[in-house]
C-alpha cells in the first residue's frame, strides 16, 4: 500500500502515543490525540460525500485546530488546499471556485467570515483540469464548513443553525463532529502520486497559481528535510510560516515523521523581538525555520545576550537571500548553533542547500544556496544550452526528480512553460522544472543565487510577479498606466512601488482600498507615486530601469 | 495633542487599509492588522524622533503598541519625555 503523508502521523502515534505532537495556545495535543481528532474529522469529511482526489480547504491561523484539519483533509482521500486569513474575500472566493471546494475546515475565529465566503463564492471552476489526477467532473451544487475548534470543552461557534442562511450552505459544528460514528475510517484507495495540498501563489497575468504538490513530491522534501535537520523526538520546532506558504510543510510534517513537537508561535510574536527571543527560551526550542527577516529582526532588536538560548540547535532560513551582514551579527549571538540555507520555488519544495561550516565568524558574501538535496537533481544551463560546470560560469536553474509539483491546477498551458523536456543535450527524456532563477557556480560546487529572469521579486519571504499586482491597478477604472516597481530592502528583500497614470486622479487611499480588496496584504504597493507618464523603451514597452531611476 | 500627531503620522504613513480610518486612540493597532514588522519599525523610530527619546528594544513590546492611547501612556511614563506642546512653549 502506498505510504502517504498521513502514515507519518499514525507511526508516530503507535510509536509515541503520549508525546506531544503539537503545542499550541488554543490547545496542545499528544500524538494519540492528534491522531483520534484527525480521524474524527475525517469521518465528518466522509460523511459530507468528500473523497479521494477532492479538494479541501482550510481557513485558520496556525493552531491546533488547522493542523487537526490538514491531517483529516488527507485521511479522507482529499488533498488540502489552506486559505489565507489575510487575504481578501474576494481572492479566497476566486480560489473557492478554482480548486472547486466543497467542503470549508474553518478554526473558532474564522468560522463567520468561512460561511460568507463559501457563500459567495462563484460556483464555476475553470473549465479544463488536468485529468491526470481522479477529479469529479463538476462544481460542487452545496458546500459546507465544518468549525474545528479543540479547545478544551467544546465552545460551539455563535454562527446562525444551517437554515437561515439559505444559501445553500452547511455549518457544522465541532460538537456535532465529536458525535459522529467511531467506526474505523474506511480506505480512501489513495496512491502517492495524489495530490497533498495546492498552494496559491501569484501569478504573473493576474490570477494566482495552484502549484499542486502529491504526497511523493511532498516525502521527497519532508524525508530529506527531517534527516537534514537531524529532527529526533526531543525536539520542538517552529516556524512561524503560516499554511498557505509552503515552508510550514517542515514544522507539520517533518516534526510528525521524527515524533517531535511542533511548536506554534503565537500570533504577532515575531513582531517583536524581545518578545520572541523570550518566547524562544521559554518554549525551549531547538529548531527554527523561516525567511531571514525575522531573524535579521531578532539580531538586530533581540537582546539575544540577556537569554538562554543555548537549546537553539539549528536556525534554517529560506525564502530569501539572508544579508551577509545580519547574518554575521546572529553567528556571533548564537555561535554553537548549526545555520542552514534552504533553496526552493514552491514547485520543486527545498531542492538545494547549504550549511555554515561550524565556526564560521563572518562573511563577506551572500550564503550560496548550495548543492542538490537527496533524490533531487539541480543543473544549471547556459544560455546556449550547456551544463554550467565551471567556476563563475553562469546561467538558469533546473530542477529535477520526485520532489516536483504535478502542475498548476487547471492551468495546463502554465505547467507545460514550467515543467519542460530536459534542454540538455545528452539528459533523459523527463520533465524539469525551470526556476527562472540565475545561478552560478563557486569553487566549491555551491550554487549561488544572482536573480531572477522575469518579473517576479520576493518580498517578506513571499513571491509577488509584478505583472498582477499591476493588472490589478488596471482594473481601477481610473488607472489608464500602472507599473509596479521592487525597491530593494534589506529587510524585507522588496518593497514595491506603484507608478500610476489617471485620467482623474483617484485618492492614494482609494487606489490601496482597490488593492486590498483584490491581493494578500504584502501584494498591495507599499507606496503609490503618480505620474503623467510612463517612461517608453523603443518597443513601446514600459522602461523599467529609467523608471527605477527616477 | 502628542495623539493627534501620531494618529496623524500612522493614518497618513502606515495605514495600508482605508478601512481603518478615521483612527481614534482605542483603534485596535495590532488586531486590525495596522502594525506590522516594517511600520512598527517606523513607528518606533518617528516616536523617538518626534518626542526627543531613545526607545530600548526591551520597551518594544505589545502592550505598548495596543493603540494610540497605549503608546502615550508608554511615553508619559518616560522621564525624558518632551511633550509636543513643552516643545513650542520653549521655542516661543
Amino acid at each position: 500500500m502506498a505510504y502517504l503523508l498521513q502514515d507519518l502521523l499514525s507511526d508516530s502515534a503507535r510509536r509515541r502515543p503520549d508525546g506531544v505532537a503539537v503545542d499550541a495556545e488554543d490547545r496542545s495535543l499528544t500524538y494519540a490525540e492528534l491522531e483520534r481528532l484527525s480521524d474524527q474529522l475525517a469521518r465528518a469529511l466522509r460523511s459530507r460525500g468528500v473523497q479521494r482526489g477532492d479538494r479541501v480547504g482550510i481557513l485558520a491561523p496556525k493552531a491546533a485546530a488547522s493542523v487537526i484539519a490538514v491531517f483529516a483533509a488527507l485521511k479522507s482521500g482529499a488533498c488540502y488546499v489552506p486559505l489565507d486569513p489575510a487575504s481578501p474575500d474576494e481572492r479566497l472566493e476566486l480560489i473557492i471556485a478554482d480548486s472547486e471546494i466543497a467542503v470549508l475546515l474553518a478554526g473558532h475565529a474564522t468560522a463567520a467570515r468561512a460561511v460568507g465566503i463559501v457563500g459567495s463564492a462563484p460556483r464555476r471552476g475553470r473549465a479544463s483540469r488536468p485529468a491526470s489526477h481522479s477529479q469529479r467532473g463538476s462544481a460542487p451544487e452545496r458546500r459546507s464548513v465544518i468549525v474545528v475548534d479543540p479547545r478544551p470543552g467544546p465552545r460551539d461557534a455563535p454562527l446562525s443553525p444551517p437554515d437561515d442562511l439559505g444559501s445553500g450552505t452547511e455549518v457544522v459544528t465541532w460538537s456535532a463532529t465529536l458525535a459522529e460514528h467511531g467506526d474505523a475510517l474506511p480506505a480512501t484507495g489513495a496512491a502517492d502520486t495524489d495530490l497533498a495540498y495546492i498552494l496559491y501563489t501569484s501569478g504573473s497575468t493576474g490570477v494566482p497559481k495552484g502549484v499542486m504538490i502529491s504526497h511523493r513530491a511532498s516525502l521527497t522534501f519532508v524525508d530529506w528535510a527531517a534527516s537534514c535537520a537531524e529532527l529526533e523526538e526531543r525536539d520542538r520546532v517552529c516556524s512561524p510560516a503560516p499554511l498557505h506558504f509552503d515552508l510550514s510543510v517542515f514544522d507539520i510534517f517533518a516534526s510528525c515523521s521524527a515524533a517531535a513537537t511542533m511548536v506554534v508561535l503565537p500570533p504577532r510574536t515575531s513582531m517583536f523581538p524581545v518578545r520572541l527571543a523570550e518566547w524562544i527560551q521559554q518554549q525551549r526550542i531547538s529548531v527554527w525555520y523561516s525567511v531571514p527577516s525575522i531573524l535579521t529582526l531578532l539580531a538586530t532588536h533581540g537582546k539575544l545576550s540577556r537569554f538562554d538560548l543555548s537549546r537553539l540547535r539549528a536556525l534554517i532560513f529560506a525564502g530569501e537571500v539572508f544579508p551577509a551582514k545580519y547574518l554575521t551579527m546572529l553567528l556571533g549571538q548564537l555561535p554553537d548553533a548549526r545555520f542552514l540555507n534552504w533553496y526552493g520555488p514552491t514547485e520543486t519544495n527545498v531542492c538545494s542547500w547549504y550549511e555554515l561550516p561550524r565556526g564560521t565568524s563572518s562573511l563577506t558574501a551572500p550564503v550560496p544556496i548550495g548543492k542538490a538535496c537527496a533524490n533531487v537533481d539541480a543543473f544549471a544551463v547556459t544560455d546556449d544550452g550547456h551544463r554550467v560546470s565551471a567556476t563563475g560560469q553562469q546561467g538558469e536553474l533546473f530542477v529535477s526528480g520526485p520532489g516536483l509539483m504535478s502542475g498548476y491546477w487547471g492551468q495546463p498551458e502554465k505547467t507545460r512553460e514550467a515543467l519542460v523536456a530536459n534542454p540538455l543535450a545528452d539528459a533523459p527524456a523527463e520533465l524539469v522544472y525551470r526556476t527562472g532563477d540565475m545561478v552560478s557556480l563557486d569553487v566549491e560546487g555551491n550554487f549561488l543565487f544572482l536573480g531572477r529572469r522575469d518579473g517576479m521579486v520576493k518580498t517578506r519571504g513571499y513571491r509577488v510577479e509584478l505583472g498582477e499586482v499591476e493588472s490589478v491597478l488596471y482594473e481601477h477604472p481610473a488607472v489608464s498606466e500602472a507599473a509596479v516597481l521592487p525597491v530593494p530592502d534589506e529587510l524585507l528583500g522588496n518593497r514595491l512601488r506603484a507608478v500610476i497614470c489617471a485620467e482623474r486622479q483617484p485618492s492614494r487611499e482609494d487606489l490601496l482600498a482597490h488593492c486590498r480588496r483584490r491581493l494578500p496584504a504584502y501584494m498591495v504597493p507599499d507606496t503609490v507615486e503618480f505620474s503623467d507618464t510612463l517612461p517608453k523603451t523603443s518597443t513601446g514597452k514600459v522602461d523599467r530601469v529609467l523608471l527605477g531611476s527616477r | 495633542m502628542d495623539d493627534a500627531v501620531i494618529r496623524d503620522y500612522i493614518g497618513r504613513e502606515l495605514v495600508r487599509d482605508p478601512a481603518v480610518l478615521p483612527l481614534d486612540n482605542s483603534t485596535p493597532l495590532l488586531d486590525s492588522g495596522v502594525l506590522d514588522s516594517l511600520s512598527l519599525l517606523r513607528l518606533v523610530l518617528f516616536i523617538q524622533d518626534q518626542f526627543g527619546i531613545v526607545m530600548d528594544d526591551l520597551d518594544v513590546i505589545p502592550e505598548h503598541f495596543a493603540d494610540v492611547d497605549a503608546i502615550c501612556t508608554y511615553l508619559r511614563s518616560r522621564p525624558d519625555y518632551e511633550a509636543a506642546g513643552s516643545r513650542e512653549d520653549a521655542r516661543a
